[in-house]
This record gives structure tokens, C-alpha cells and sequence, in this order.
């Protein structure tokens, strides 16, 4: 049989597959232990203090660097209200001192939407389209190498629900991509400051981003009494019924790994009720709404006063459990009246 | 289309060969796009069940059990026309498990016309008879012999999926080192979610779908082509029709009985005994006998005639066998209580109606290739056994997407109905039902919500209910327990598909007879 391969070439195959294969394992071994080429925070601020590993609670972040020293400290939160979702994100980052304190040029962004089902966006069940594709633009302008969109649809397949929610056309036409989460992808990862959840798979282009932004919608949530910025961040992980005991702290161990540069939370439409998947107009309030702040614990902590029961800190228990324990970690502060924050009104 | 006139001149034989393995593997490659794009929102549903609506067998019979026209399937009409014209022109150069099939030549090109008996062509004929019959008595179940609804479910639900676990293990395998993560990544883009899902789907009886294909191919060991000649249906349905087809066979005076063209054909057709002619009934216009010919003495010219009727054609006697086989496996299978199983783990994509499903349902498993979540399987044993193969939702596997119409859109013979996707939103397929002595908050008292968090009606057929609940180890606490509204559940079966407990869920879907009758 002339065509068929001889025993001995078949073997050396199969020594030389064997023997990459195992090289492999070294090379990945090797490469957790390689330094990344890019510095793993690009914006000139720290998102927290460090964590405070005492639990009590920790003393105010530092105030974010003002691009010129001339002019007036910058904001800690900012409140922008008006009828154009692009205009909203365009003067809340001004305010906040111009997305170049965020993103670095050359940085490889990840934004972080809640695509979570296939409904249009006017069921306020995902994130505003124009919110994230204005925040793709502003990343691009500010010299973004590479602005990325991503979420794990729990309740629909992907590519219907990037496409149904209205954010793919949006960010296509701002010039970013849109990018799937294939399960390989999700590596495992320590959690170092963690103090319930300390290992997790976590999505590695997330990782390995240098700037990530975390653009929830504020939605009504059964067990986490509302869905924000922390929760958001649940989109970025594998295994999430790990999350469901004790999800507060869990919420805020992950976000103490992720570091979202900066919380963009959408507040054009709320979902009020039958959340987080929604699908009635009735449950949707028109807010007009967007906070946008560095420190996301101060973001959620706001998103909370927006509800119709803000006052009454015990209906939101849950929610506060993840900001509670934020706080105690040093992501952020809770406290709004300690707070600079601004609020600006954006016309038509 | 005169292929004699090229037969001496620049154009040589071969090259009909060569053209034919060209159309082959065009036809092959793009019956294979036409199935793999048929998932949603990648073709359109027309495109991605073009192949099944191609077939003049599956549509014949869904409309005689059917007693309906559905007008997509006239687009068969085409094959029955090519057949007039050129024969069994579709089994030699356009049908992909033909192809298929020439893609394994077990024998070696000096035995590849060897086979069996010839008597034993006749089985294709008696399976059609039988499949005809059973199909004016409304019975579907034997649709599943068709060869373009076996290459769509050995694509859908055997290679595909087989596919995507092999490339996606590959690059999990891959991914660690640092080198192939821009590459992978890249690859990614342009395989997903086109080409393979962003995260492998299920898939059920991958190992029977893989079986089934692999028999007919290693039938090629027995006789080429052995599937075509003696058991395809659809092909013994084209074979009558090439009864009258127009381009014939010739052997002409130049012949000088070298049997070249017999020992090549891949049907055996061509009879040494009698001046090496053939049947047009058996031949698939392959053309390897004009190619082996070394004296240009076959040619393939026009001609209105009959063919004869060969000693293996069915006489009177077995086509009664047959219809009266026919007859009495529908009656045995409509008296077995096998067949109707209680109804309660078969949950139908959303708006079949079950008696229309059974009457028009060819099992060609373009739903389960559609479905987004890889929710619809073909039923073993769900649906009994006329309803063998079928489609049912098996929740835990997949789930029916709110936001999704795509089955009843790409259903070719309208078994799964067309909704708007505002009516599926309504349709209820089944309902869901707590098992209390497993669900995390029922039996262990702890908060867990992802069936409500997961329930799609948008006033939630799940709902939590405060509950102050004693643990087994003595504490006490304030827990949300679901619960599950009967009348705003559809039975989509999300929170079947999600429930975190291992193995079988706490909250599963069935189909109670209420909702059976109204």
C-alpha cells in the first residue's frame, strides 16, 4: 500500500504533536507568569482606594487628578438629565473631565452594556443604544485603539439580542465592535481582595482589557433588589449560580477584580418592575436620565434614589448589601451627601 | 444538450467527468451553506429550507398525508421536470448524500459496478409504494428514509454539532498559550456565530443520527452506491419518472464489447448480456461509461421512448404486497398503545397542532437546525412511534426564545405553523411545575429566584412569595419562594433550562392534558 503512511513517519507525528502539546502547557504557564505589554490600569486615576482589609469603612478615594490645575476639582458623580441620550454621555463625561482620563490613545476599551435578553431597548430590559454607541465614540475620539462591546445574553441567543436591543447597529456605526463571549474564552482567575468569592472564570478579553466601562441599565431585580453597576458586572463571568449565596459581596469581590474605569449607568428608561427581563411598556418609566462617575459603589448608591421607594433603604436591602460591601472593600463611597456631585440638565 | 456532438472534436469525454465532479461538489457545498445557514438569522428561512423543498418525494407525501398544498413545495416540480429530461440526472450529479456517498468508493474502480442480485432493486420500488400508501393513510413515520431529510439530520444533529465540540476543544486546548489567542480570536470572528454557535448548543442522539449515515455509506462496501440502487426511495420515484425521460443511453456500432463502460458504472446497470445497454431507471447520467469508452460508442442523445419494463421492476403482485404491508403497519400502528404515549414530556415547538404535526412532518429536522438554542431534538421516544423523529422541545437542553419565531418560518411543509411573533409570545406549548422536594428555596430554604429572574412573560408566570421558612439545621429565615401562575405560564421552558440544581431541574415543563384540549 504505497499511499498509506509507514508506521515510523506516523509516529514521529505523533511524538512531535505530543511533544508541542506538552510545550504548550509550559508556554501557558510561562505566559500567566509574562508581564502584559500593557500597563493593566491606562487612566491617570485609581477607580477605589485600595482595599481595606479591616472592614471598616474606608477613608474618602482620592479626588480624581483635574486635567489642568487651574480649574475647579472635578466631580465625583455626575447627574445629567435631557432628552437626547448622546447629548447626556457627551456633557456627563465633560463634566467628569473629558473621556481622555479614561481612555489612554492606543487603549484596548471593553464596554460592558446589559444586553441580557432580545427585546428592544424601549422595554428598558438592555442598556440604552445611544448611550453605549456615544460612549464607543467618545473612547474612539479620545484615541481608543480598539473599542469592543460585549455581554452574555442570559435570556436569548447573542446574535439576536445584539441585534434586537438595537446597541449592534449602534456601535457599528460609531465604529466599534461588537464581540461574542465563546465559553473557552472565560479563564480562570483569583480574586486576591476578595472575601467570599476568591477564584472566578471571568471572560479574558475583559481581563486583558486596559480600560473597561460598565454600562448598566437601573432595572428592577428579584434577588438583588435592583440590577446596577455591580450587577452588571455579573455578565462578565461564567458561572453564575456560584453568585446567587450571599450575592452582595460576591457583586463587590467581583468588581473588586474588574475595576470598571468608569460606571455608566442608564437611567433614559428604568424598569420599575417584573425585572430584569421586563417585556411590559407599563413597567417602564421615562427618566431621561444618565449618572456617570469613576467610583462605582457612589454610582449605584445613587441609581437608588431614582427608584419610586428610594427613601426606604429596607425595600432595597439587597441592593445595598452589594453596595455595603462595596463601600467595605474601598470600591467606592456610599454616602451621597459626602459626595461631589453634579448635576446638569442637558436641552434639547 | 446533445453530448454526442462533443464526443470526437476538443472536447473529450473526460471532461463531462470532470464538469459532473465540479457540479457535484458545488451542489454538495452548497446544499451544505443552504442547511448550516438555515439557523436563525443567518439566511432566510426560504434559502435555509430550499434543499428540503427541492424534493419531490417528501413533498408528495406531505401533501397526500397532509391533504394540502403548500406552495413552496411546488419548487419540486423542478426535479420532476430535470428527471423528464435527463433521467436520474439529480442522483449523479446534484444529490449531497449521492455525493456523499461517491466521496467513500469502497471498491476499487475494476469491481465498482459488482453487487448483489439484481432483484433486489426492486426494494427501492416497494419502499416508495409503501411510503405512498402509508401516506394517504395519513402516516409520515417511514419519511425519514428520504436521503435529502437523512443528509439534513446528519448534518444538523450528528456532524455539526460533532464539529463545533471538536474546533471549540481545539481551541480551548489552544487557547492557553499566549501565541494563538489573537489567531483564535480571529478565527473566531469568522466562524461565530455564523458558522458554528458562540457556545456549543446540545444535541441529542448524536450517536444514532452518526449510526444511520454511517450504515448507508458503509453499504458501498457491499455495491457502489448500494443506498441508490436499491433502497432510496426518492430515487425509485425518479426512477419511474425516467421511465419516459428524454436523453438516453446509446451503444452504438462502434462498440467492440471491451465492457469498460460496465465494469465502471457505479449502478451496475450496464448489461453485458444484452450489448451493453442500461436502464434509464438505474442510470445517473454519471457519464463514466462515455468517459471509460475507448471507441467514443456510447453516446447520449434525445429520444421519446418508453423504457422496458426490467425483471426487477415491481410487477402487480408485490406493489399489493406492498400497499397491503403498507396498510396493515398504519393499522397496527394507530391500534399500539406504544405509539400514544401519555402526552406529558412531549412538548411541540410553539403552534403545532399534534394531528396536523403527524400528517405533514417529513423529519427533515430543519427546525432543530434553526432553533437558536438548540432546544428542538427529533423525538425517539417522546411522540411514539409514528411520531418517531419529530420535533419536541426537550427544555433542559434548550429553550423555546420569547423573542423567536424561526421553526414555524423555516418549516417547509408547515407542520410548525407560521406565527407573527406576537402570537408565539401567547402560544402556550406546555407548563411548569415545581418540584418542591428539590428546589433550592423549597427544600433547603434558601433564596435562589432564577426561575423568575429567567421568566420571559412580561408580568412573569413565576412570582415569589415571602415565605419564613425553618432550615434543617434549625435556623429560621425570611426566603422568596416561586411559585408558578398557571395561567400566564407558555410553557417556554427557560427556567427548566437554567434551574441551577444538578441533573434534572426543580421546575420542569410538561404538557398537561388541559392545555391539550383547550
Amino acid at each position: 500500500m504505497p499511499t498509506s503512511m509507514p508506521r515510523r513517519t506516523f509516529l514521529r507525528l505523533l511524538a512531535l504533536g505530543v511533544g508541542s502539546a506538552a510545550c504548550s502547557r509550559i508556554g501557558s504557564t510561562l505566559g500567566t507568569a509574562t508581564p502584559s505589554p500593557f500597563p493593566t490600569t491606562v487612566g491617570a486615576v485609581p477607580t477605589g482606594a485600595p482595599p481595606n482589609l479591616t472592614g471598616t469603612v474606608a477613608t474618602p478615594i482620592p479626588s480624581p487628578v483635574p486635567p489642568t490645575p487651574t480649574s475647579a476639582p472635578l466631580p465625583d458623580l455626575v447627574v445629567a438629565r435631557g432628552p437626547s441620550p448622546e447629548a447626556l454621555v457627551q456633557q456627563a463625561i465633560s463634566a467628569l473631565g473629558g473621556m481622555s482620563r479614561f481612555v489612554r490613545p492606543g487603549a484596548n476599551v471593553v464596554i460592558k452594556p446589559n444586553i441580557c435578553v432580545a427585546h428592544p431597548y424601549e422595554y428598558a430590559a438592555t442598556t440604552n443604544p445611544w448611550v453605549v454607541g456615544e460612549l464607543v465614540r467618545q473612547c474612539l475620539a479620545a484615541g481608543a485603539a480598539r473599542v469592543r462591546v460585549m455581554d452574555y445574553p442570559f435570556a436569548s441567543d447573542a446574535p439576536s439580542a445584539y441585534a434586537t436591543s438595537g446597541i449592534q447597529d449602534q456601535v457599528n456605526a460609531a465604529g466599534g465592535e461588537m464581540e461574542f463571549m465563546p465559553a473557552y474564552r472565560f479563564v480562570q482567575v483569583d480574586l486576591p481582595d476578595a472575601r467570599e468569592l476568591h477564584t472566578c472564570q471571568i471572560f479574558d478579553d475583559i481581563l486583558k482589557a486596559d480600560v473597561l466601562i460598565n454600562v448598566p441599565i437601573a432595572k428592577d431585580h428579584a434577588l438583588a433588589g435592583l440590577t446596577l453597576g455591580m450587577k452588571n458586572l455579573m455578565g462578565t463571568i461564567l458561572n453564575r449560580p456560584v453568585m446567587h449565596f450571599d450575592l452582595g459581596q460576591k457583586l463587590a469581590d467581583l468588581a473588586s477584580r474588574l475595576r470598571p474605569s468608569l460606571t455608566v449607568i442608564d437611567a433614559v428608561r428604568i424598569l420599575l418592575n417584573h425585572g430584569p427581563t421586563g417585556g411590559d411598556l407599563a413597567d417602564v418609566r421615562e427618566l431621561d436620565t444618565l449618572i456617570m462617575s469613576p467610583d462605582i459603589v457612589a454610582a449605584d448608591s445613587y441609581a437608588t434614589t431614582l427608584f419610586a421607594r428610594s427613601a426606604d433603604k429596607l425595600a432595597y436591602a439587597r441592593a445595598y448589601e452589594g453596595i455595603n460591601a462595596g463601600e467595605a472593600m474601598g470600591l467606592g463611597r456610599s454616602d451621597l451627601g459626602s459626595l461631589r456631585i453634579k448635576e446638569i440638565s442637558v436641552g434639547a | 444538450m446533445a453530448p454526442s456532438r462533443f464526443a470526437t472534436g476538443r472536447w473529450k469525454p473526460r471532461y463531462w467527468l470532470i464538469l459532473r465532479q465540479t457540479v457535484q461538489g458545488v451542489v454538495f457545498l452548497t446544499f451544505l451553506a443552504l442547511i448550516v445557514g438555515a439557523k436563525r438569522g443567518l439566511l432566510s428561512p426560504e434559502l435555509g429550507n430550499l434543499p428540503v423543498r427541492l424534493d419531490p418525494l417528501t413533498s408528495l407525501l406531505s401533501f397526500l398525508a397532509g391533504r394540502v398544498l403548500v406552495p413552496g413545495l411546488l419548487l419540486s416540480l423542478g426535479m420532476v421536470l430535470l428527471t423528464l429530461l435527463a433521467g436520474r440526472a439529480w442522483c449523479g450529479w446534484l444529490c449531497p448524500l449521492g455525493t456523499a456517498l461517491d466521496l467513500f468508493p469502497f471498491r476499487t474502480q475494476a469491481h465498482r459496478s459488482e453487487g448483489p442480485a439484481e432483484r433486489w432493486r426492486l426494494v427501492k420500488y416497494l419502499l416508495l409504494v409503501a411510503l405512498v400508501v402509508a401516506a394517504l393513510l395519513g402516516n409520515l413515520t417511514l419519511a425519514f428514509l428520504d436521503p435529502i431529510t437523512i443528509f439534513i439530520r446528519t448534518i444538523s444533529t450528528a456532524i455539526w454539532p460533532a464539529l463545533d465540540r471538536l474546533v471549540t476543544g481545539l481551541e480551548a486546548f489552544l487557547y492557553p498559550v499566549p501565541f494563538f489567542q489573537g489567531p483564535l480570536t480571529s478565527l473566531d470572528g469568522l466562524i461565530r456565530p455564523d458558522i458554528l454557535p458562540i457556545t456549543p448548543t446540545a444535541a441529542n442522539d448524536v450517536l444514532l443520527f452518526a449510526a444511520v449515515f454511517a450504515a448507508i455509506v458503509g453499504l458501498n462496501a457491499i455495491a457502489h452506491r448500494f443506498w441508490c440502487r436499491y433502497l432510496c426511495p426518492l430515487g425509485g420515484l425518479l426512477g419511474l419518472l425516467a421511465k419516459v425521460s428524454l436523453v438516453r443511453r446509446k451503444v452504438s456500432g462502434e462498440c467492440n464489447q471491451c465492457a469498460a463502460c460496465a465494469r465502471v458504472c457505479p449502478t451496475g446497470t450496464i448489461d453485458s448480456q444484452r450489448n451493453f445497454s442500461s436502464d434509464t431507471s438505474e442510470c445517473t447520467m454519471c457519464l463514466e461509461c462515455l468517459a471509460a469508452c475507448p471507441r467514443a460508442g456510447i453516446q447520449f442523445t434525445p429520444e421519446l421512448a418508453i423504457s422496458p419494463w426490467q425483471a426487477y421492476d415491481p410487477k402487480r403482485r408485490e406493489v399489493l404486497l406492498s400497499l397491503g404491508a403498507a396498510v396493515v403497519w398504519v393499522s397496527l400502528l394507530n391500534a399500539e398503545s406504544v405509539t400514544r404515549p401519555p402526552a406529558a414530556h412531549r412538548i411541540r415547538p410553539p403552534g403545532v397542532d399534534e394531528a396536523t404535526l403527524l400528517e405533514r412532518c417529513i423529519r427533515c429536522g430543519i427546525c432543530s437546525r434553526t432553533c437558536p438554542t438548540g432546544g428542538i431534538h427529533p423525538a425517539i421516544a417522546q411522540a411514539g412511534l409514528d411520531g418517531f423523529w419529530t420535533p419536541v422541545l426537550i427544555p433542559r437542553l434548550g429553550y423555546c426564545d420569547y423573542s423567536c419565531n424561526a421553526c414555524g418560518q423555516a418549516c417547509p411543509t408547515q407542520a410548525i405553523p407560521m406565527l407573527p411573533l406576537a402570537e408565539k409570545q401567547t402560544t402556550v406549548i406546555g407548563s411548569a411545575y415545581i418540584d418542591q422536594n428539590r428546589c433550592i428555596a423549597w427544600a433547603d430554604g434558601w433564596d435562589c429566584i432564577v426561575c423568575q429572574e429567567m421568566c420571559p412573560v412580561p408580568d412573569k408566570a413565576v412570582i415569589l412569595e415571602k415565605a419564613e421558612v425553618i432550615r434543617a439545621d434549625g435556623t429560621t429565615a425570611v426566603i422568596q419562594r416561586p411559585e408558578v401562575l398557571r395561567d400566564r405560564c407558555i410553557g417556554c421552558g427557560i427556567c427548566e433550562y437554567k434551574c441551577p440544581v444538578d441533573g434534572e431541574a426543580a421546575i420542569r415543563v410538561y404538557l398537561p392534558d388541559s392545555i391539550l384540549n383547550g
